[in-house]
C-alpha cells in the first residue's frame, strides 16, 4: 500500500499503530525521517552530502514488548505495509533503509536486560539493548559477552544478529552466531515463536541459524539468550612487523594451525600499515604488521604466547616488535573508526570484506587488489584479515576514492562498479559476498551469482514466513515491493 | 548562520555512530533524532536548505537535547576544547533558530521568565560571596549546609540571591539576552568587593567560570565551586571532616564532569568518607535527567521524568545517592529516588563529629 500523508488511510494506519504502542512512539516527524534516512552506507550518506531529498519511512514505531512487535506486525499484514526493522542504524550495508517507505520498526526501546544465568553462563535480553550497555551489564555481575566489535558503542544486539557480525576476540570467541543460545523471534504474520534452548541437539534442522543473518527479512527476532564468559584473568598481545603480506599470512595461519586458540589475530598489509598503523598506533615502518593476543589464566596465556612468538619468529620477520605495539593496538582498536580516522566525505570509500580457507584468501586478496587497481587507477586499496579460523580468515578489504563526483548519480554508478567488480573477483576466488558486514542493499544484486541455484532455497523460506513480502522487501538479494 | 562555524562538527557528527550509546534522551526516546548524529544531520541539512531552520519537528528535536556533554567527552577525538564540539554546534543551532525568529513557545516563555528574573540582592560583606542562584533556591537545605560547613572554618559569607545570569538564556540561543543578565550580574558582584564567589549549582560555575569570558564580560572574584572550596578549606587545615559518610552511590555532575572536568567532588567526598560505588553499570552516562540543559523539566517536563525514572530504576535498594546539583536532586527525587547534595552531605559527616 502507498501511504500518502494527505490520504484518510495513512490516518486510519496510524490510528492502529498508536493503539499498539502508544501515541508517544508512532513518530512521522522530519527529524527522525532524516535520522532513518540515513544509515552507515556510503551511497545515503553520499545522497544526504549531496543535498538530496531523503527516502524516508511513513511511520517511526516504537515497540516496547514482543508483544506490541506482534500487533505491528498484524497491522502491516493486514495492509501489506513494508516494515524495516532498525536496530542502531548503523549497518554499512543500506539493511536498515526504508526503501519502500512503510514503517521503521525502531526496537531501540526494547532494551532490557532479562536475566544472567550465572550457572550456565548466559544472558537473556531484548535484542534492542545497546551491545555496550549490554556488556556493562554483564560486566557488572562479573562476566563478559566477549563480543567487542568496532561498532559495540552504536549497535544493537538485534543488529549484530540480523548481519551475523562479529568483535574483535571471534578467532576465540566466536562470531554472533557462535554466541547464540537461542531466540525469541515474531514472524512477519506476526506470530511469536521460540528457537530451541540449546545450541547444540539433533531436534531437526536449526531453526536459530535460519534467523542469524536474515538482515530482517524472516521476521524480527526480540529476545536472545548469548553466552557469557568469565572475565579473563590476563590478556595479552604481541606483535610483529613482517617483511611482505605472504610471510606473515604464513605466521598467522601457523598460529592457527597450532590450535594455540589466540583471543585475536590481525594482519595489516603493506598499505595499511603504512597508512593507518602509522597514523593511530604512531608505528612507522615499511612491512606486514601482525598482532594476536591470547586471554584466559595468566600463565596459560605465558605459555601461549611463548610458543606463538615462536611460530612468527621462525616465519621470518622483520622485526619483533613486542608487546608495547601489541598492547598499543589493543588499547586503541576503536580509534581508526572515530573520526577522523576513519574515511569521511569527500572520500569514497567501502569495505570490501570477505572471507575463504587459507589455501584461497591470498588469491582472492590480489584478485580484488588487481581489478580495483587496474579499473579505478585512482583508488587506493588497503586491506587487512582481522578474523581467523582454523581453517582460514576474513579480508577486510578496503577502497578509498579521495573524491567521488559530485554528481551523484555519477557517484552511485563509480561506487557500484566497483563493488560489482571486487565482489566478483572475490566469488571468482572462492571467496563470498560478506563476512560479517551482511548484504544489505548494497550487496543484494550479488546473491543470485553467489547461491546460484541456492539462491532459489532462500526465496522460497521468504515467501512461506512472509506471504505478503513486508519484511524489508528489496533487502538480500529477496525482491522488492 | 552560526552553525558554519561547526564545518567539521556537522561533516563528522551527521555519519558517526560513536558516542549513541551515551544519548541519554535518545535511549528512553528511542529516537534517532536524539542522538548526537541525528542532530548533526539536522544541522547540516539547515546548512544545506536554510529554508528549513523553521522545520518545527528539526526545532523540537534541537530543544530535546539534556546537552549532558557526556558524547563529547567520550569522542576519542575531542580533547581539552579541540575537536569534534557537538555541544557548541547544537548551541549554535539554537542562537540560529532564536536569531530567525523560530523559537517555539514554550522556549521564548521560558526565556521571558527567565529575564524577568534578572535582579540580585546581597546580603553582608566579605570576602566569600555565596551565590543562591534560583536552582539552589529550590531546595533550601543547601545553604544551610553551606553555611554550617563555612561556619566550621569560622567564615561567614555575605549572600547574593537572585535569577538568571545568563546561562540559561545561553543554553536557549538567546545570546545578547545572556550577555545583558551577565553584564548586569557582575556589575552587582564586581561591586561587593569579595574575593571569592562561591556557588553550589555545578551550571552557574560552568557560567562564571567559561561563559563570562567567553562573553568578555570580567569577574573580579574568583569562581569556586562549594566542594573544590571545602576541599581548599580542609587542605589548609581550616575544615576537618569526620570521614564517617560509607557506601554511596555519587552520580556526576555534567557540568563538572563533562564540561568543567572538574575532579572536587570525588575529593570531597573522599574526606567525607565516602566509598563511591559505581552506580548502574559504567561511568560514562550521564545520571543527571537533563542538568546540562538546565530548563529542560520546564520545556520538556514528561521527557525529564522518563530520563529520572530510567535513573531511579537503577539505583540499588537503601544505597544513599549523592548528587552534585539541586536539579538533578530534583528530577530524581520527583522519580522516587532521595538524594542527598554535595553540601547536604558534608554537613552531615561535620555533625556526626559532634
Amino acid at each position: 500500500m502507498q501511504l500518502a500523508k494527505d490520504n484518510y488511510m495513512y490516518q486510519m494506519v496510524r490510528c492502529e499503530l498508536v493503539d499498539a504502542v502508544g501515541a508517544e512512539f508512532v513518530n512521522s516527524g522530519a527529524a527522525d525521517g532524516l535520522g532513518h534516512s540515513i544509515d552507515y552506507y556510503w551511497i545515503p550518506e553520499m545522497w544526504h552530502d549531496r543535498g538530496g531529498e531523503p527516502q524516508k519511512p511513513d511511520f517511526i514505531v516504537h515497540p516496547g514488548s514482543t508483544e506490541e512487535v506482534a500487533k505491528v506486525m498484524k497491522i502491516a499484514n493486514q495492509y501489506k505495509i513494508p516494515v524495516t526493522p532498525w536496530g542502531g542504524g548503523s549497518g554499512s550495508q543500506g539493511g536498515a533503509l526504508p526503501i519502500y517507505g512503510g514503517i521503521i520498526l525502531d526496537m531501540k526501546r526494547m532494551n532490557r536486560v532479562i536475566e544472567i544465568d550465572t550457572r550456565t553462563l548466559s544472558v537473556t535480553c531484548e535484542t534492542g539493548i545497546n551491545a555496550q550497555h549490554l556488556e556493562w551489564a554483564v560486566e557488572k555481575a562479573g562476566y563478559s559477552t566477549m563480543h567487542f566489535p568496532a561498532s559495540i558503542a552504536c549497535a544493537t544486539i538485534g543488529g549484530f544478529l540480523a548481519h551475523r557480525g562479529t568483535g574483535v576476540l571471534s578467532t576465540k570467541y566466536g562470531k554472533i552466531e557462535d554466541m547464540v543460545m537461542s531466540l525469541e523471534v515474531v514472524t512477519p504474520t506476526g506470530e511469536i515463536i521460540h528457537t530451541l534452548p540449546v545450541p547444540r541437539h539433533a531436534s531437526g534442522p536449526d531453526l536459530t541459524m535460519l534467523f542469524l543473518g536474515s538482515e530482517g527479512t524472516l521476521g524480527v527476532m526480540t529476545k536472545v539468550t548469548l553466552k557469557i564468559h568469565p572475565i579473563p584473568e590476563a590478556r595479552k598481545f604481541h606483535a610483529f612487523l613482517f617483511p611482505d603480506m605472504h610471510t606473515a599470512m604464513t605466521a598467522g595461519a601457523g598460529l592457527m594451525h597450532s590450535r594455540l586458540q589466540p583471543c585475536a589475530v590481525r594482519l595489516y598489509d603493506g598499505p595499511e600499515t603504512a597508512r593507518l598503523i602509522k597514523r593511530v598506533l604512531g608505528i612507522d615502518r615499511e612491512g606486514a604488521y601482525l598482532v594476536f593476543g591470547f586471554d584466559g589464566p595468566e600463565k596459560v596465556v605465558d605459555l601461549q604466547m611463548e610458543r606463538a612468538c615462536e611460530i612468527c619468529r621462525a616465519a621470518g620477520p622483520k622485526e619483533d616488535l613486542g608487546t608495547e605495539s601489541g598492547e598499543a593496538w589493543w588499547k586503541n582498536r576503536y580509534k581508526f573508526f572515530y573520526p577522523p580516522y576513519m574515511f569521511h566525505m569527500p572520500q569514497a570509500f567501502g569495505t570490501l570484506d570477505t572471507v575463504a580457507t587459507f589455501s584461497k584468501i591470498e588469491n582472492v586478496y590480489w584478485a580484488m587488489k588487481h581489478v580495483v587497481e587496474e579499473n579505478f587507477p585512482e583508488a587506493t586499496f588497503i586491506g587487512h584479515f582481522s578474523h581467523w579460523y582454523d581453517w582460514g580468515c576474513m579480508l577486510y578489504a578496503r577502497f578509498i576514492f579521495e573524491k567521488a563526483p559530485d554528481d551523484p548519480a555519477e557517484a552511485a554508478a563509480l561506487y557500484n562498479r566497483v563493488w560489482d567488480l571486487a565482489i566478483r573477483a572475490a566469488i571468482r576466488e572462492g571467496g563470498v559476498i560478506n563476512e560479517h558486514h551482511g548484504v544489505g542493499l548494497k550487496l543484494g544484486r550479488l546473491m543470485k551469482e553467489l547461491y546460484g541455484p541456492a539462491m532459489g532455497v532462500l526465496e522460497d523460506i521468504k515467501k512461506q514466513l512472509d506471504p505478503n513480502n513486508i519484511m524489508n522487501p528489496g533487502k538480500m538479494g529477496f525482491k522488492g515491493v | 548562520m552560526q552553525i558554519n562555524q561547526f564545518p567539521e562538527v556537522m561533516s563528522s557528527c551527521r555519519f558517526c555512530f560513536m558516542c549513541r550509546h551515551l544519548s541519554a534522551v535518545g535511549q528512553v526516546s528511542g529516537r534517532e533524532s536524539d542522538t548526537p548524529r541525528g542532530r548533526a544531520l539536522i544541522a547540516d541539512r539547515v546548512r544545506m536548505h536554510p529554508e528549513e531552520i523553521g522545520n518545527a519537528d528539526f526545532i523540537e528535536a534541537v530543544y530535546r537535547s539534556d546537552l549532558s556533554g557526556a558524547n563529547r567527552f567520550h569522542c576519542d577525538s575531542y580533547h581539552d576544547g579541540k575537536g569534534y564540539d557537538e555541544i557548541g554546534l547544537q548551541l549554535a543551532l539554537r542562537r540560529d533558530i532564536v536569531d530567525a525568529g523560530f523559537a517555539p513557545e514554550n522556549v521564548k516563555q521560558v526565556a521571558a521568565d527567565l529575564k524577568a528574573t534578572e535582579s540580585w540582592t546581597v546580603e553582608g560583606s566579605g570576602d566569600v560571596l555565596y551565590f543562591v542562584d534560583p536552582g539552589t533556591a529550590a531546595r533550601p537545605s543547601i545553604e544551610k549546609a553551606v553555611k554550617a560547613v563555612l561556619g566550621q572554618a569560622g567564615i561567614t559569607p555575605a549572600v547574593i540571591r537572585g535569577g538568571c545570569i545568563g546561562k540559561a538564556l545561553n543554553v536557549l540561543g538567546f545570546a545578547a539576552d545572556a550577555k545583558a543578565a551577565m553584564e548586569k550580574f557582575a556589575a552587582v558582584v564586581n561591586g561587593t568587593g569579595a574575593k571569592v564567589l562561591l556557588v553550589s549549582n555545578p551550571a552557574a560555575a560552568d557560567a562564571l567560570k567559561c561563559d563570562f569570558a567567553a562573553a568578555g564580560v570580567p569577574l573580579v572574584p574568583e569562581v569556586k565551586f562549594t566542594a573544590r572550596y571545602f576541599v581548599k578549606l580542609a587542605e589548609e587545615g581550616r575544615l576537618s571532616f569526620a570521614g564517617k559518610t560509607g557506601v554511596a552511590n555519587y552520580l556526576p555532575s555534567d557540568y563538572l564532569k563533562n564540561y568543567l572536568k572538574c575532579g572536587c567532588a570525588k575529593k570531597l567526598l573522599a574526606l567525607l568518607g565516602v566509598q563511591d560505588r559505581m552506580f548502574g553499570t559504567n561511568v560514562e552516562e550521564s545520571y543527571t535527567a537533563g542538568e546540562g540543559a538546565l530548563v529542560l523539566d520546564r520545556l520538556y517536563p514528561e521527557l525529564v521524568k522518563m530520563l529520572a525514572g530510567k535513573i531511579a530504576a537503577q539505583a540499588e535498594p537503601d544505597m544513599p545517592v549523592i548528587v552534585a546539583s539541586a536539579y538533578t536532586a530534583g528530577a530524581l527525587e520527583a522519580a522516587g529516588l532521595k538524594c542527598t547534595t554535595l553540601e547536604e552531605a558534608a554537613e552531615a559527616d561535620l555533625c556526626s563529629l559532634r
